[in-house]
């Protein structure tokens, strides 16, 4: 073998490596998931079967049936498309205000201000959890999804996020704004917002993955089933054996997955990108 | 009332003042409620006795007292019922010290393996990311079937592992753990490896190119270029780690149950500290723990961020 073969040959054998690993991790990564669809549509008897089995036989939809045919899982889908709706929509509106006002305009105490926002992303939520608790109390607001998501519409990664996001905008189209007239509120809904649409959408696709998918908040915050969100319903439906078979919690856990799943695929570009924003600072 | 700021904010002399302390009005104000006033209660609450309703018990250090005995106690050898803080703590402990360092490795490997010139590179980020966007409770009901003793996992065990026999992982006091840190795990590697992988196509080309001209194979190129240039996203995933493992509480609360399952192998701090707010009813303790929990959170993350370069910015 001449060197240039050689070389040629080890290069071949790295590929194949790279791709056996890649792929075995894939599998690994995916099989939860392709094993719960399958056996979604499995009888309990079928699903529990050992060894297992990969095609249901018979096909049933009986899973599905059940959930629907509970009234609280149309209810719990609701509340936690509700609750997410009200986190995302707060973030977007108020972080981006409050990112702006950071990154862009010049007012007293502003970097006390914000150093004093960040640095409660060091509090463990552990420390606030029972004091917010009393606060919900006092307030009236628990068991109602509007006053847990008043613990949630302002995220201080959010306003992180935002106001690297306008730093990172040239001065020019700010100034020339300025030198029409145009006042920092008004720049901020004409210019700024506009502009900001990759940041948003980074914002809200994280918020919106974090709120559908948040758990101890609404375990605390949220008393009666009527009122509770996927998580809690699908862990309390889990504890109360609500099924003496598995196979709806398996339905139901995919139900509430799918649109967060769905939403990555889309939008995957955009999460990505809100972990590199966030994170990749090191 | 908004017109009455409209006409007061064309009237003002700077408009900057006051549009910037508008803007960040309702963040600084709910966070001043929810995070600042939080954790100012928090510190009060440690001194008082109370149950929600009555008055408030002033008891001096009576509440840290409860956490300390109950770490010595523990020490002493005490069953898992009578020490619940010890037993929460030295779980969370040992699984913080599985979990951290497996996922910061898989999750580098896997980045470095789909940094290459290949195909599909867009497939494997999307299935690694997948578990990451799945809610905890949602991964950890699905391993709870998956983990039974007639589930997959054993099966595919017995057939992969020679001489493997089954195990009931999550009702043996002895697999819990390990199952319970398998899933976070699974959960959580792919998002670090990402974040990885956007840190190594940061990294200049011409590294690489020099290093190749030099003859360095690509092993060589990992140890001595990718590993010292990713070293602060390796310290931000760790730190991120361990702020998540050292307070790990949903899948705890699934695949244990909030009483920690079968000798208590699943008991976290931060279900105790639940269990104390919420169960036993003693919101002062809680708020103790809740101290207790701060402090090894931060002494740890502090210590590492010392020893490995600054983390946060």
């Amino acid at each position: 073998m001449t060197p240039k073969e050689e070389e040629r040959l080890i290069r071949r054998i790295w590929i194949v490596i790279t791709y056996a690993v890649l792929i075995t991790f894939a599998l690994v990564y995916l099989m939860p998931f392709i094993r719960s669809l399958v056996a979604s549509f499995m009888t309990w008897a079928q699903a529990s079967a050992y060894p297992p089995e990969w095609v249901p036989n018979p096909f049933t939809l009986e899973n599905y049936q059940k959930l629907f045919r509970l009234d609280l899982f149309p209810r719990w889908i609701r509340n936690t498309a509700l609750y997410a709706g009200l986190i995302v929509a707060g973030n977007v509106l108020f972080t981006s205000m409050a990112g702006y006002a950071f990154a862009r305009l010049k007012f007293p105490g502003k970097d006390v201000i914000f150093s004093a926002l960040l640095s409660l992303l060091m509090i463990p939520m552990f420390v606030t959890l029972v004091p917010n608790y009393i606060i919900m109390y006092k307030l009236g607001l628990i068991d109602n999804i509007f006053g847990l998501a008043l613990l949630g519409i302002v995220n201080v990664s959010s306003i992180f996020l935002m106001r690297q996001y306008f730093t990172s905008l040239s001065n020019e189209i700010f100034e020339a704004a300025r030198l029409d007239g145009c006042g920092p509120i008004k720049a901020f809904f004409y210019i700024a917002l506009p502009l900001a649409k990759p940041a948003l959408g980074a914002v809200a696709v994280y918020q919106f993955l974090g709120s559908w998918n948040a758990f101890i908040g609404p375990l605390i915050f949220l008393r009666s089933p009527e009122n509770f969100t996927l998580p809690v319903g699908l862990s309390f439906a889990f504890q109360r054996s609500m099924w003496t078979e598995y196979t709806p919690i398996i339905a139901g856990s995919l139900v509430a997955s799918a649109p967060t799943i769905l939403l990555f695929l889309v939008l995957n570009r955009y999460l990505i990108r809100g972990i590199v924003i966030t994170g990749g600072k090191g | 009332m908004f017109s009455s700021f409209s006409s007061f904010y064309e009237k003002a002399r700077n408009k900057e003042i006051v549009a910037g302390l508008t803007l960040i009005s309702i963040a600084v104000v709910l966070n001043l409620v929810f995070g600042y006033f939080a954790m100012f209660f928090a510190f009060y609450l440690s001194f008082f006795k109370w149950d929600y309703i009555g008055e408030m018990q002033f008891v001096g250090l009576q509440n840290f007292e409860i956490v300390i005995r109950d770490l010595i106690r523990g020490l002493h050898g005490a069953p898992y019922l009578l020490v619940p803080f010890y037993t929460g703590l030295k779980n969370i402990l040992l699984y913080t010290l599985i979990v951290v360092p497996i996922q910061t490795f898989l999750a580098i490997v896997l980045a470095s393996f789909a940094n290459q010139k290949i195909r599909g590179q867009q497939f494997f980020k999307v299935s690694y990311f997948l578990p990451a966007t799945t809610s905890s409770v949602i991964v950890a009901l699905i391993f709870i079937w998956l983990f039974m003793k007639n589930g997959y996992i054993n099966y595919v065990l017995v057939h992969v592992i020679p001489g493997f026999e089954p195990v009931d992982w999550i009702n043996n006091k002895d697999y819990l753990l390990f199952a319970i840190a398998t899933v976070a795990i699974w959960g959580t590697s792919g998002h670090f490896m990402v974040s990885f992988l956007a840190a190594m196509q940061a990294i200049p080309r011409e590294i690489y190119e020099a290093a190749m001209l030099d003859g360095a194979g690509p092993i060589r190129r990992f140890f001595f270029i990718t590993i010292p240039m990713l070293r602060p996203m390796i310290t931000y995933v760790v730190v991120m780690g361990l702020i998540g493992a050292l307070q790990m509480f949903d899948l705890a609360w699934i695949m244990a149950g909030a009483n920690g399952g079968p000798g208590g192998a699943g008991y976290t701090v931060a279900l105790d500290i639940y269990n104390e707010a919420f169960t036993r009813i003693r919101p002062g303790v809680a708020a103790a723990k809740s101290w207790f929990l701060f402090a090894i959170i931060f002494t740890t993350t502090y210590l590492f961020q010392k020893k490995y370069g600054r983390a946060m910015r």
